[in-house]
């Protein structure tokens, strides 16, 4: 189709006619429009959009797998995969729970850190007294473009139990853990410290969704640690990027002026820097929280959900209860469920932001601002 | 129009375009349950296999190798990283591998929705098979699959270390108490007594030396949280936490085989194809193999096996049935046997296998009392679980282990 | 910054602007050397341990120099993998989702920032909500579609899918509207079709933002794993990153070769790296990019 129309709009278009009526033109580009955009319509279309319809139709079926899942002899469960994810007693609840527990603790530990560290990072690659500027923004941003498979190759053996990172910490008297054999939550061992080895009774009799107040307050495991730790690794670089970005364009008179004031760098960096690139501190937040609740490629590789599925994340567990264990409907629903928190998530920064920055409206007005002819839309 | 509008009338428009275009070009998915067109002359088979290792997959690569030179046909063999999950998705892609490994745990699944060819009536002398090899394999009345081979634990000891803990024969353990002692013994020479795999299949041998077992005998009541399976796992737990046993991945291993090569453990329990897997990754360790150290109810081990199962959907099953054929007779499964460790499916070169390896002993003597997999369908995930509460064995309550296992097993087993 | 730092061009407090400035910028040159090493020196063992023997390489992880230098690893790359397999694979899918990529997402980026039509407005509303959809959650649904349509487990399937995408769109109109008009204006008075005009007129001007989205793909199809995961399970049609995936917890025998993983992952990144330094600032670009299309 697109062969075809194509030269015929270039033609038409392509007539010497200068003084051809604006109708024409409009309807030229009328078609040339939807033509341009045609090819990306199809793709988006058929690869983003229908597999989403045709997942929610599967997460309310039990498909095994066999046959087509689009034919009558396809068994229509209703929402029961969503039940069984929620609140039905069994398997199903228990490893759903604990995956969103584990992805509970990875966002609550990789978000801030992250954000913090990259602020940092760009505080001091900023500073004007310093020299080698690009040097250091391309050694931290570097690992941000590595394939997250091969630098899960990396970390396996920098986290093996007689690897660098436990021969460091040799260097300085520490044995260190067995990293990926080591289902023990980190706030378990911190409680086992001060001496609370056994759990209270009152935690572990009961609990939401499932699992004991205690399951529930384990902390990440040593494991997922070690996952953390990547993930922490790869991402600060871009969003240290983003805050570089945001620091440049910190008028250098106000901060002029506070140090005239008399104040502290701390308060300087309080009071002036830091609401200045506010925007960017909150971007980075919420990107950072969409982008944990997507880990898959890290756990693929390097645990596969082990041990004792303390490295379970929602997305692994879709694909795993799909792919290995046949639930097709069961992981489908996975997928929708994470999908929503993802979702809410996305839709809640949009809104915070548009509501933080009413000047530039959600799709970076701020750049339209800039071009010549104001292109309504 | 208002932006709004436009935007839902994009929308209903690209769903639309987008569902007309998957009807237009017709399904992927062969709807088709029955029959699918044979292709006669020269097939092209593929071939997965979950492999124990290089030992494995190389022997497999030259038999199939030979069997398409022989007929003329080709042959690729796969080896899968995820033998479960890459079949899993080829199955329901329609596109299937024609020839693969099915191990007895998935057999159920597989067979009960009818991604199995039963081919069994087909292949030559089936009475050969050992009788529960057969029975392991069967469905609704019907042999699905002919048995690869199979395999049972024992003991391994590496001889070396043994001499160098101060250890004679005397010390070779043969109870649970004796495994006890001897592991100290290893243990106070600073070297790691046991590396044992963190899965049921290893430990599971401990519950039937203790005389329990996960499901009853008839498969369809779950007896996890047995006195006798709660008193083996303790005991289990008990070697973890003194220190006596290390699992694989603590000793910076895949597997146990692998930590036991490197000399990172003195003793392993393995089964047969360890041989092969030492022979081809670590030819120079010298080690002995017995059997197993025997409980409060005697003695007891696992078996496992697979068979080849072929794809309902493959278009060269004729084809197919004559590779298996060629694969399970008792010549080349000697060549198996010799390659990569596993026992012969076949009663009848019994005999010759134990005159060929006579250090096998152990492994063909574990098959009087051994006990086979849990073959129910659904219950993989439900295995899963224990897999995962095993991993946590060393600060977990062995009885919440069991008895979690048994709530989720009888859900999966239903009110049959 | 000036946060940790006194600016020695802001002569106000005479009296610390020495010793404090001195002490800053030790204290600044010691944090960026700490980061630069934690950054930079994994890659480092990487290559050390790429090419040391196993047991060198299970005992001295941390050293950089391999004690005996050996090649076994890459030989064992080149042989006893199908390595060379995959990165054909990869060359492919990535020249092919590429050059698709550039071209669709430019096309429909000038449509949405110059072109008049019915629905542009809903158009672009639907762009920025397919932005906003994660990538692992549709796992599934791809496989189902790609299975639908009869192009799993084909290189149709395994490219056709890369071929586009919103976040490229995007970039693409915000860099169009910036262009002045005018010079489009003029081409078309001169009689240039719509086509014409984008083709030889617009297209050339846009070659920073061209640069930027080829990185931007190249990077992501060359790294691209969840999407290959779903689209094919033939091992003769595995890119590098699967390849790499199922080395490492699978086929290979569950020994752990860590030489030959490394070694492996290494060969996988020089590509993206070897794009990284030469096209840095572009780079740098995409990341202020990505600040502004949320």
């Amino acid at each position: 189709m697109a062969t075809n129309v194509l030269p015929a709009a270039a033609t038409a278009s392509g007539e010497p006619d200068r003084r051809r009526p604006r109708g024409s033109v409009r309807a030229n580009e009328n078609i040339a429009g939807w033509l341009f955009v045609a090819p990306v319509i199809v793709i988006l279309g058929l690869f983003l959009l229908l597999p989403i319809l045709m997942a929610l139709w599967v997460s309310l079926t039990g498909w095994n797998g066999q046959g087509s899942p689009f034919t009558g002899k396809v068994p229509f469960v209703g929402t029961d995969n969503y039940t069984r994810l929620f609140t039905d007693e069994g398997l199903a609840r228990r490893d759903f729970m604990t995956s969103i527990r584990n992805n509970l603790y990875y966002v609550l530990l990789v978000v801030p850190t992250q954000t913090v560290l990259a602020l940092g990072l760009a505080l001091v690659v900023n500073n004007r007294l310093l020299k080698g500027k690009s040097f250091f923004r391309t050694a931290f941003y570097f690992p941000s473009v590595t394939s997250s498979v091969a630098i899960s190759v990396v970390f396996l053996f920098l986290f093996a139990n007689s690897g660098a990172v436990n021969s460091l910490l040799a260097m300085f008297g520490i044995s260190g853990p067995q990293w990926f054999a080591d289902s023990r939550g980190v706030l378990h061992l911190l409680l086992g410290v001060v001496g609370v080895d056994t759990p209270p009774a009152a935690l572990t009799d009961g609990g939401p969704f499932g699992l004991s107040w205690w399951e529930w307050l384990s902390g990440p495991s040593v494991a997922m640690t070690s996952i953390i730790a990547l993930v922490i690794w790869t991402t600060s670089g871009t969003f240290m990027l983003m805050f570089l970005a945001a620091l440049q364009n910190v008028p250098v008179a106000l901060e002029e002026a506070s140090t005239l004031d008399g104040a502290g760098r701390w308060q300087r960096f309080r009071h002036v820097t830091l609401p200045m690139i506010k925007p960017t501190t909150f971007l980075v937040l919420t990107l950072g929280l969409i982008g944990s609740w997507q880990v898959f490629d890290q756990v693929y590789v390097m645990s596969q959900g082990d041990p004792a599925k303390t490295t379970l994340t929602p997305a692994y567990l879709s694909y795993r209860t799909a792919f290995r264990d046949f639930e097709y409907g069961s992981g489908a629903a996975i997928s929708f469920v994470l999908f929503l928190i993802i979702i809410v998530l996305t839709l809640t920064q949009r809104w915070l932001m548009a509501d933080r920055d009413p000047e530039r409206s959600r799709w970076g007005r701020r750049r339209r601002r800039r071009t010549p002819e104001g292109t309504a839309r | 129009m208002t932006p709004r509008a436009l935007t839902r009338v994009a929308v209903a428009g690209l769903t639309a375009a987008a569902l007309f275009g998957t009807t237009a070009c017709g399904s992927g998915f062969d709807d088709s349950a029955g029959e699918t067109t044979q292709s006669t002359g020269p097939a092209s088979l593929q071939i997965m296999i979950g492999s124990s290792g290089d030992a494995e997959t190389k022997a497999v690569q030259e038999a199939a190798a030979a069997w398409a030179t022989a007929s003329g046909n080709q042959a690729t063999v796969v080896p899968a990283q995820d033998l479960t999950q890459q079949l899993g998705q080829g199955l329901a892609g329609g596109n299937p591998p024609d020839v693969f490994y099915v191990d007895a745990t998935r057999f159920a699944d597989y067979a009960s929705v009818g991604a199995l060819e039963p081919y069994g009536d087909q292949i030559s002398d089936t009475g050969d098979f050992y009788e529960s090899l057969r029975n392991t394999f069967t469905y609704d009345g019907k042999l699905y699959c002919a048995p690869k081979d199979f395999s049972t634990l024992a003991l391994q000891i590496n001889t070396e270390l043994w001499s160098k803990a101060g250890l004679t024969d005397a010390d070779v353990p043969t109870s649970w108490d004796q495994l006890t002692a001897t592991s100290r013994k290893i243990k106070a020479k600073g070297m790691v007594p046991l590396v044992l795999g963190d899965t049921r299949d290893r430990i599971g041998a401990f519950f039937v030396q203790n005389g329990g077992w996960l499901l009853n005998s008839d498969g369809r009541t779950a007896t996890g949280a047995s006195p006798a399976n709660v008193a083996a796992l303790t005991y289990v737990k008990e070697l973890v936490t003194e220190g006596l046993v290390r699992f694989p991945k603590q000793l910076d291993a895949g597997w146990s085989g692998e930590a036991f090569g490197k000399g990172a453990a003195v003793m392993t329990i393995e089964g047969n194809w360890i041989k092969g897997a030492l022979q081809n990754d670590f030819p120079n360790v010298k080690y002995q193999v017995v059997e197993l150290p025997a409980g409060p109810a005697g003695k007891g081990t696992l078996s496992f096996t697979q068979c080849w199962g072929i794809a309902a959907k493959s278009k060269y099953k004729e084809q197919a049935i004559t590779f298996v054929e060629a694969m399970t007779s008792g010549e080349q499964q000697m060549a198996f046997a010799t390659a990569f460790g596993v026992m012969p499916s076949r009663q009848s070169v019994r005999d010759q296998y134990t005159a060929a390896f006579p250090a096998d002993k152990p492994f063909i003597d574990g098959a009087e009392y051994a006990q086979g997999p849990v073959n129910a369908p659904k219950m993989d995930s439900v295995l899963q679980d224990l897999e995962a509460g095993l991993q946590g064995l060393a600060n977990g309550d062995p009885k919440n282990i069991l008895a979690t296992f048994d709530k989720n097993a009888q859900a999966a087993l239903g009110g049959n | 910054m000036t946060t940790l730092a006194d600016r020695p061009a802001t002569p106000t407090r005479r009296g610390d602007r020495g010793p404090r400035t001195l002490a800053t910028r030790f204290l600044g040159y010691a944090v960026l050397v700490f980061f630069s090493l934690v950054f930079l020196y994994p890659f480092v063992i990487q290559i050390g341990n790429s090419l040391k023997t196993e047991p060198d390489a299970a005992t001295n992880p941390l050293s950089p120099i391999p004690d005996p230098l050996v090649l076994d690893g890459f030989v064992r790359i080149f042989t006893g993998t199908n390595f060379p397999l995959w990165l054909g694979n990869s060359v492919l899918v990535t020249v092919l989702a590429t050059a698709g990529r550039v071209f669709f997402c430019s096309l429909a980026g000038y449509a949405l920032a110059r072109l008049r039509f019915r629905g542009r407005g809903g158009l672009f509303a639907a762009v920025i909500a397919v932005m906003a959809v994660p990538g692992v959650v549709l796992l599934i649904p791809k496989f189902l579609v790609l299975n639908q349509l009869g192009i799993y487990n084909s290189y149709t399937g395994l490219i056709l899918p890369l071929l586009a995408d919103a976040a490229g769109v995007f970039i693409m109109k915000q860099f169009f509207e910036s262009i002045p008009v005018s010079v489009e204006e003029a081409a078309r008075i001169d009689g240039a079709g719509i086509f014409r005009t984008y083709w030889s007129v617009v297209l050339p001007m846009a070659k920073p933002a061209l640069i930027t989205l080829t990185i931007l793909s190249f990077q992501g199809s060359w790294n691209e794993f969840p999407h290959s995961l779903v689209s094919v399970q033939d091992p003769s049609l595995f890119t590098l990153p699967r390849g790499l995936a199922d080395l490492v917890s699978g086929s290979l025998g569950k020994g752990t070769q860590y030489p030959l993983k490394l070694g492996a992952a290494l060969l996988a990144t020089i590509p993206v790296a070897i794009i990284f330094v030469v096209f840095q600032r572009h780079f740098v670009r995409d990341a202020n990019e990505g600040a502004d299309k949320t």
